[in-house]
């Protein structure tokens, strides 16, 4: 069964300048207990895409054509009431900078049971529950630490209370907006470990947006490769970074820091930088920059599959398979 | 020949105010730290947060004061020299920070803030125009930004324009702070090749300070890990990544892996986070997350080794064969 | 080379005149200041006649096609002396708001700024000048020295400034801190240097806001103090004194307290809004651009 599944999702932004298209025809699924990775550089899409999803966008944002399915229903077409009994419960977010996410006002352990609020449990049963999750994240002395304020942890433990609220409900898809960017690397190691056995455990899935290729490797089952607001790439992990069938996944993955090895004063980039997205240029998205583009990328290639569940929009596709 | 910088047993000491959560006292972010760096030489400084590597490069460009040790610059004690005297050299050691658009006074034009040197100094009689365009050209930004303000500016451009800042006055020693933090992958080679390209040409010498091995890898000729404060592992960069002794230079390895699901994972994890350096540890400064510890390692503060041309401090230094990690 | 296009780009007073018309409570509020402010420099031009001369036999008349708003009990007209007190209140405002800019920015940098025994006596000097009532001390002022139109200005000011001061000293202390101000120092910038070329600009902007909203109040004060008899002298028209004037009338003609308090509304609504509408077009500017 698919937990999320995004269908021809368009959104664009109203600007002074004119309508900026930020997601144009965005297609992905979420299959259940899996963990699927958003990969993509600033301006790819990510933050339209996680917005559209739980339905909190900019004011001046207007949803196209589309649909975005979580467990067969369709949220955009959903009241406001039940889009929220769906947030912290059944989709449930992390965000990126764990000195932001909490009310420094209110304890860590208040802020656990306030989110309870649905359940009809004691006051002791909720406390009880928060301080089992935080365990569970590996905070030591729980019970203690839920009566602590949020600027008396570091950011690491926040980022973990941050998991710890998120997954206390139970919800059926987490999503995770560059959780661990904001941290040290060896943090994001145990970070990204602690996340892969709670998501075994509660068998949930999680949507992790990253622009860390080791970390998507290492986590994630499948992977969906953004650019300038359209999927370019998608398949598992293993197809697509070991063999990438779109050229900027290829790009990407040469410049990728931890994917050279050799010492070299010249080091590889993409050059130029991502189109206009209020004046598109017609065609192939990745055109003006890719090194492979012909007469055909003049026209926007559809997705298609390189193998079995790997597919990219790229014209080469086509003419490898022909030939 | 002397260094061009030697900084040798350098500490840099914050007082701590007293408040409700906390006792009063000092911290040591910088706690003994030496190194040299020839001229025409990048150093890379790697470490995470906490580990005062900011704090140390800011040291070296005179905008915290060095409590003990000291700091020589073509031979001349920086320590406790009085800005005025300092103000000389500043033409010759300079800095680019980590938040490029924020290292950008928000109200004045790219021309006026890569002049800018030139009119502190006092070198008014010079072409500024020239320079302006001179110098935007050293960096690859067209001419045209000189009357942008950096709130009309990308991040990656703004970076560019702090480069060309730091090179108004002809340096000797760029001290680059987390020069490709928050930069896309696809053009973060873009500012290293930048880098690269500009001491050839310049034959500048440069420190950079990051957290990013990967980075560090590829740009530099001679790396210190930096922990709490002090080095755990220094010496030839070349040497370090093929040979790395210590475990938390190890961890770092392995924190930043290669993009390949099936990768052979050095299976080193730290456990818990970096103490607070009001309370340092006791020994050696790593033992409270150190995947190998052992008795002593609390109790005894270790000292340098040599190997080869590198050094590291720790009892019981592991190995990495090419495939797994062998602990001592 | 890559990045080499840019949008074309307005001047900064550009930027600043193309957002604020767009917003309707800007552009309401730029329009009426524009006309009280013409109004005030070309006074001798749109007077109709002398507000000072007198015409006792049409005293107290209505409003009507010779007199607009009618005449007082000297037989003056009172538009003419409505417009010319707009003079008047400009004439009070602009020094005061101006001096009090100049020691607020001056006091407020050196406090936010410099060492700590500095900022804590600048402090004390603002907080003394706060505790004082301002119409008391007015008072108190004019007890000593006598009423007059300087007089005026210079006790609205000297209140003033911890207003102007504090907000620059928050402002300062906050800079202070900012990363580019580290590069400066790195680069051997010296301290006035600093002060002069790194903050002063960037405090300007919330301060300009902070007078536009303040002039409003400062014309109240002085239509205040001349309507208790401390302010302007007679025959000066002042705001203040045709509400003095009027009120004593008011029973048999509103229309001169009406005329009085017609041209305060409008310069505390045109002020405010101009005000309210330059803060929100200065903030998000100096974020940088929005958008992802």
């Amino acid at each position: 069964m698919t937990v999320l599944d995004i269908r021809n999702l368009s959104v664009s932004y109203a600007t002074p300048r004119g309508e900026l298209k930020a997601l144009r025809e965005v297609s992905m699924t979420v299959p259940e207990r899996s963990i699927v990775g958003i990969v993509g550089e600033s301006g790819c899409g990510k933050s339209t895409l996680i917005s559209a999803i739980i339905r909190l966008m900019a004011p001046n944002a207007q949803v196209g054509a589309g649909s975005v399915a979580f467990k067969g229903d369709d949220l955009l077409t959903l009241a406001d009431a039940q889009m929220r009994a769906l947030r912290g419960t059944e989709i449930s977010m992390v965000f990126q900078d764990p000195m932001q996410t909490h009310n420094p006002v209110l304890t860590v352990g208040r802020q656990m049971m306030d989110i309870q609020y649905r359940d009809a449990l004691s006051k002791a049963e909720k406390r009880k529950r928060a301080a089992d999750m935080l365990a569970l994240v590996g905070i030591p002395d729980a019970q203690a630490r839920l009566n602590q304020y949020p600027f008396e942890f570091s950011g690491g433990m926040r980022q973990r209370i941050a998991i710890a609220m998120a997954l206390m409900a139970k919800p059926s898809l987490l999503i995770a907006d560059e959780p661990t960017t904001a941290l040290d690397a060896t943090l994001e190691v145990q970070i990204i470990k602690r996340l892969r056995e709670l998501q075994d455990d509660i068998g949930c899935s999680i949507l992790f947006i990253s622009h860390h290729l080791g970390v998507i490797a290492e986590l994630c089952d499948e992977v969906v490769v953004m650019y300038a607001g359209e999927v370019v790439e998608a398949g598992s992990v293993r197809d697509v970074f070991h063999s990438p069938a779109h050229p900027y996944t290829r790009a990407l993955l040469e410049c990728d820091p931890g994917h050279i090895k050799e010492k070299t004063r010249n080091l590889p980039t993409i050059p130029g930088s991502i189109p206009d997205m209020v004046n598109l240029p017609g065609g192939c998205i990745f055109a003006d920059r890719c090194p492979m583009r012909f007469e055909a990328c003049a026209t926007r290639p559809a997705m298609a599959e390189a193998r079995t569940g790997h597919k990219a929009a790229c014209h080469l596709i086509k003419v490898e398979e022909t030939a | 020949m002397t260094a061009l910088l030697e900084i040798k047993d350098a500490v840099v000491r914050f007082a701590v105010r007293g408040g409700v959560f906390r006792s009063a006292g000092s911290i040591d972010a910088v706690s003994g730290v030496s190194l040299k760096i020839e001229a025409g030489q990048t150093y890379g400084i790697v470490g995470e947060s906490g580990s005062g590597k900011t704090t140390l490069a800011r040291a070296v460009a005179g905008l915290h004061h060095a409590s003990e040790g000291s700091i020589l610059y073509r031979g001349q004690e920086l320590r406790d020299l009085p800005e005025s005297q300092f103000r000389k050299l500043r033409r010759e050691i300079v800095m680019m920070f980590q938040d490029p658009i924020g290292s950008l006074s928000p109200r004045l034009s790219i021309k006026s803030l890569i002049t800018e040197p030139f009119r502190i100094q006092g070198m008014k009689d010079r072409d500024l125009d020239a320079e302006a365009k001179r110098l935007l050209a050293m960096v690859g930004l067209p001419p045209e930004f000189a009357s942008r303000y950096p709130y009309q500016i990308s991040g990656g451009q703004a970076r560019r324009v702090g480069v060309a800042r730091a090179l108004a006055l002809d340096p000797k020693l760029l001290i680059a702070d987390e020069p490709t933090a928050g930069l896309d992958v696809s053009i973060q080679g873009e500012m290293l090749n930048l880098l690269a390209r500009l001491q050839d040409e310049l034959g500048l010498a440069i420190m950079i300070i990051t957290h990013n091995l990967n980075v560090v890898r590829q740009i530099t000729d001679r790396v210190g890990i930096m922990y709490l404060g002090k080095l755990v592992e220094e010496g030839d960069t070349d040497t370090v990544f093929a040979n790395p002794r210590h475990p938390y230079t190890l961890a770092l390895l392995a924190a930043n892996p290669e993009p390949d699901p099936d990768a052979q994972l050095m299976r080193i994890e730290l456990q818990g986070e970096p103490p607070s350096i009001l309370h340092r540890p006791t020994g050696c400064e790593f033992h409270t997350r150190c995947p190998f510890l052992q008795p002593r390692c609390s109790r005894d503060v270790p000292a340098w080794q040599l190997d080869g041309a590198a050094a590291h401090r720790c009892h019981f230094p592991a190995s990495w064969t090419g495939s797994e990690v062998e602990p001592a | 080379m890559r990045d080499a296009s840019l949008p074309k780009r307005r001047s900064e007073l550009g930027e600043i005149l193309y957002h604020l018309v767009r917003d309707p409570l800007g552009l309401a509020g730029l329009v009426i200041v524009m006309l009280i402010l013409a109004s005030a420099i070309f006074a001798p031009l749109i007077a109709p006649y002398d507000p000072i001369a007198l015409n006792v036999p049409d005293r107290l008349q209505g409003p009507s096609t010779a007199h607009l708003m009618g005449t007082d009990q000297l037989g003056r007209d009172t538009f003419s002396r409505v417009i010319w007190g707009g003079r008047v209140a400009l004439q009070v405002a602009l020094p005061t708001i101006g001096g009090a800019i100049f020691f607020g920015l001056l006091l407020g940098m050196i406090a936010g700024y410099g060492p700590k025994w500095l900022d804590n006596l600048i402090v004390l000097v603002f907080d003394t000048i706060r505790s004082f009532p301002t119409v008391m001390f007015a008072l108190a002022v004019v007890a000593l020295v006598g009423p007059s139109l300087n007089t005026v200005i210079v006790v609205i000011m000297v209140t003033s400034i911890p207003t102007y001061g504090r907000v620059v000293r928050t402002l300062t202390q906050s800079l202070k801190e900012a990363e580019f101000i580290t590069a400066e120092k790195s680069l051997g910038a010296s301290t006035p240097r600093i002060m002069a070329v790194h903050i002063l600009p960037n405090v300007l902007g919330p301060l300009a806001v902070l007078a536009a909203m303040d002039i409003p109040t400062v014309v109240g004060l002085e239509a205040g103090l001349s309507f208790l008899g401390m302010g302007v002298k007679p025959p000066t028209p002042s705001w203040g004194s045709l509400l003095n004037d009027g009120y004593n009338l008011i029973r048999n003609t509103p229309w001169l307290i009406i005329a009085g308090g017609i041209p305060l509304i409008l310069t505390t609504i045109g002020f405010t809004f101009l005000g309210e509408a330059l803060r929100d077009v200065v903030d998000p500017k100096l974020r940088g651009k929005g958008g992802k």
